[in-house]
């Protein structure tokens, strides 16, 4: 049995990870639409700011709740799912939103949703996505009865943050400094630059001099009330890092074998490695065949002239890609030892309907 | 809208004076598509042609100068050859200099951002980072020599990819959103105000001859002129294939040949297609041949380079 069939067949959770452009989303669609042909219901989350999971699938627009790609859909690429497809995009500020309202106490919630801090972080400032991902996650999974997540993760940098996300926020409300820095506040009852006058005022005028006063007390009040929300934050937060670890999770990293990509692939590769995570695979997506020995035979039986010059560049033009490519696995192979590689040639065209999606997830399925 | 061939050199040339009398040229695009390979090729081109030119990184890894056959310059401005400088900007050595520039001595630095309290609320702040990041290559952007006149001519910032790239140049507005009034909203709003300004500030789209990326860079175009309002001054339709064979060749090809002209034929009509989509949103297109040269180097880009320069294939 192919690794990534077992891994659709075995596991509840998969997450597609790699560098951007290498077809992440492409896999992670067509991993789904093959659980629900096979009969496994399936649920694909993308938590990419750019919407392409939605293009991939067909659909005019993916929301924040789960959308069924319809029978229909399907039918009119000549496919007839056994169970359910489905398929969402994350928007951050409703996520947000929804996971404040569950969780700070009644008395705090307008004060949070209001802080200028919380609009910023829960709508547009970098880095806030990847810890709003792994709450959806969480949730999806425990709320949820989706036999397969289908996770979806933005380019590398990031989804390293995404890995690290969960320990970020336990580091943070785990730390003593942070403690020290918080309780004085609260037991002060008010807000504000008291809680620097601990480090002396001298830290405090002179980081003040940096952020603007109001800035710290505005931001010094959106510590302290998400402080409340802490025991909840933790509970969470060692609940994804479980989930991550499960052994029914499995991380699925995507690469294509050009020069410029395999290094990050393979640092991904050791990241995951070193965190525990278990990778099912590594997907080699769009890999060129070798030209066979006919087409060049076939070539020069052609008659010299500008026809055959044209071929013969084509064809040496196939042959570098090809030979760019097999090395590129091999470099992989070499340097993910004892995870199986899972080569997708490159289409003709490009994969942007369900059809060539279901073509796709037949290399995947073996 | 069909573009004929003499037009699209024209355009070109003209693309070239666009670019040239903008002080900042950000290069974004979906990742994979080859912005660091444009960005170096820009670089490359803009110094050739007489401009002081800076080539900024901002991805962690640093590419271009070991792209362009030198060794990595680090954290600091580096000469790579005659009016090309680099630097691989970091968010802990940018903060540092930032912060000194604000603070003016290191004593004080090593006291308040040293301790490890401060940090903490340092890294609380979620786009510090990118503030710091931008705030360098922004004060690159206005360095003046001893004689009063600008240090660099020209600076092309190899960005993060789409969905980064707009949060990154975003962060301008969002502090200023965000934080009252001090220095980090001062320094906050010449940023925005260097960014948001069509004569100083162009970005340049790269993409790639596929349907996905081509969708992408219409929706970067989309929220780079709505919602960041940095004027996108250029795309770059990278890896294009031209038509090479005509109806008759495939017509007199036998099996397996003809496939591989077929193949050969589908690639170019959608580039075509490509093209046309990306030129209808009426911002100045070059395209750039698809390069058989593996791994990328030097001659790559300055073959890519001479592209900008002259309109024609290299």
């Amino acid at each position: 049995m192919t690794p990534l069939r077992e891994a659709i067949e075995g596991c509840s959770v998969l997450v597609t990870v790699g560098a951007g452009g290498v077809g992440k989303t492409t896999i992670a669609a067509a991993l789904g639409l093959r659980a629900a042909m096979e009969g496994k219901g399936s649920l694909v989350c993308t938590i990419d700011p750019a919407r392409r999971l939605a293009n991939a699938l067909g659909l005019s627009e993916l929301g924040n709740a789960e959308a069924r790609i319809s029978e229909s859909t399907l039918a009119a690429a000549g496919l007839a799912a056994r169970a359910p497809m489905h398929a969402m995009m994350l928007d951050m500020k409703r996520t947000w939103d929804e996971l404040i309202e569950r969780r700070a106490p009644p008395d705090k919630r307008e004060r949070i949703l209001n802080n200028r801090f919380y609009v910023a972080l829960s709508t547009a400032l970098a880095g806030s996505q990847e810890y709003i991902a792994m709450e959806k996650l969480c949730e999806l999974r425990l709320h949820r009865d989706y036999p397969l997540v289908v996770l979806d993760t933005p380019p590398t940098a990031h989804a390293v943050d995404f890995l690290d996300a969960p320990n970020r926020i336990l580091d943070f409300l785990d730390n003593e400094a942070a403690k020290w820095l918080l309780t004085p506040a609260l037991a002060a009852g008010k807000f504000g630059l008291k809680l620097f006058n601990l480090g002396g005022s001298y830290i405090a005028k002179t980081i003040s001099r940096f952020t603007g006063t109001e800035t710290l007390q505005q931001l010094a009040e959106f510590m302290l009330s998400l402080s409340t929300m802490n025991e909840g934050f933790r509970e969470r937060a060692h609940e994804t890092r479980a989930l991550l670890e499960a052994d029914t999770t499995g991380f699925v990293l995507v690469t294509s074998a050009l020069p410029e990509r395999l290094d990050e692939a393979v640092t991904f590769h050791t990241m995951l490695v070193q965190n525990k995570m278990r990778v099912v695979a590594v997907v080699v997506n769009r890999t060129h065949a070798p030209v066979p020995a006919e087409a060049w035979a076939a070539c020069a039986r052609l008659p010299a002239g500008a026809l055959r010059t044209k071929l013969e560049q084509t064809l040496k033009e196939n042959e570098h890609l090809a030979k760019v490519d097999a090395l590129g696995v091999q470099r992989l192979a070499a340097g993910c030892p004892g995870t199986p590689l899972v080569q997708v040639p490159r289409f003709e065209l490009d994969v942007h309907d369900l059809s060539s999606l279901w073509a796709t997830s037949n290399y995947l399925w073996g | 809208m069909v573009i004929s061939g003499d037009r699209r050199v024209n355009l070109r040339r003209l693309v070239i004076r666009e670019l040239a009398h903008r002080r900042l040229v950000v290069v974004t695009g979906k990742g994979g598509v080859g912005k660091t390979t444009v960005a170096a090729a820009l670089a490359l081109a803009s110094a050739r042609s007489g401009q002081r030119t800076l080539v900024c990184e901002v991805s962690g890894k640093e590419r271009i100068a070991p792209l362009l056959g030198r060794a990595e310059v680090g954290t600091e401005v580096t000469s790579l050859e005659q009016n090309l400088w680099a630097v691989n900007v970091r968010p802990q050595e940018a903060l540092r200099e930032y912060a000194l520039m604000t603070l003016k001595f290191e004593s004080i630095y090593s006291a308040v951002f040293e301790n490890r309290l401060v940090r903490y609320f340092l890294r609380f702040i979620p786009s510090l980072q990118e503030l710091v990041l931008l705030g360098k290559i922004l004060f690159h952007a206005k360095e003046t020599r001893p004689d009063g006149s600008p240090r660099f001519d020209k600076i092309v910032v190899d960005a993060p990819a789409t969905g980064h790239a707009i949060s990154f140049l975003s962060v301008p507005q969002v502090l200023l959103d965000t934080v009252p009034p001090g220095a980090l909203a001062t320094d906050a709003r010449w940023m925005r105000d260097l960014l948001t300004d069509p004569a100083t500030t162009g970005a340049v789209l790269v993409s790639l001859p596929e349907e996905l990326p081509v969708n992408e860079t219409l929706e970067l175009h989309a929220a780079l002129r709505t919602k960041v309002k940095v004027t996108p001054a250029l795309i770059v339709l990278n890896g294009f294939v031209e038509e090479r064979f005509s109806a008759e060749d495939l017509a007199a090809l036998p099996e397996p040949v003809h496939a591989t002209a077929k193949g050969h034929a589908a690639r170019a009509e959608l580039s075509a297609q490509c093209r046309l989509k990306l030129e209808a949103i009426g911002t100045p297109l070059v395209t750039l041949p698809r390069l058989f040269t593996s791994p990328l180097d030097r001659a790559a880009c300055e073959a890519l380079g001479r592209a900008f320069l002259a309109g024609k294939a290299p």
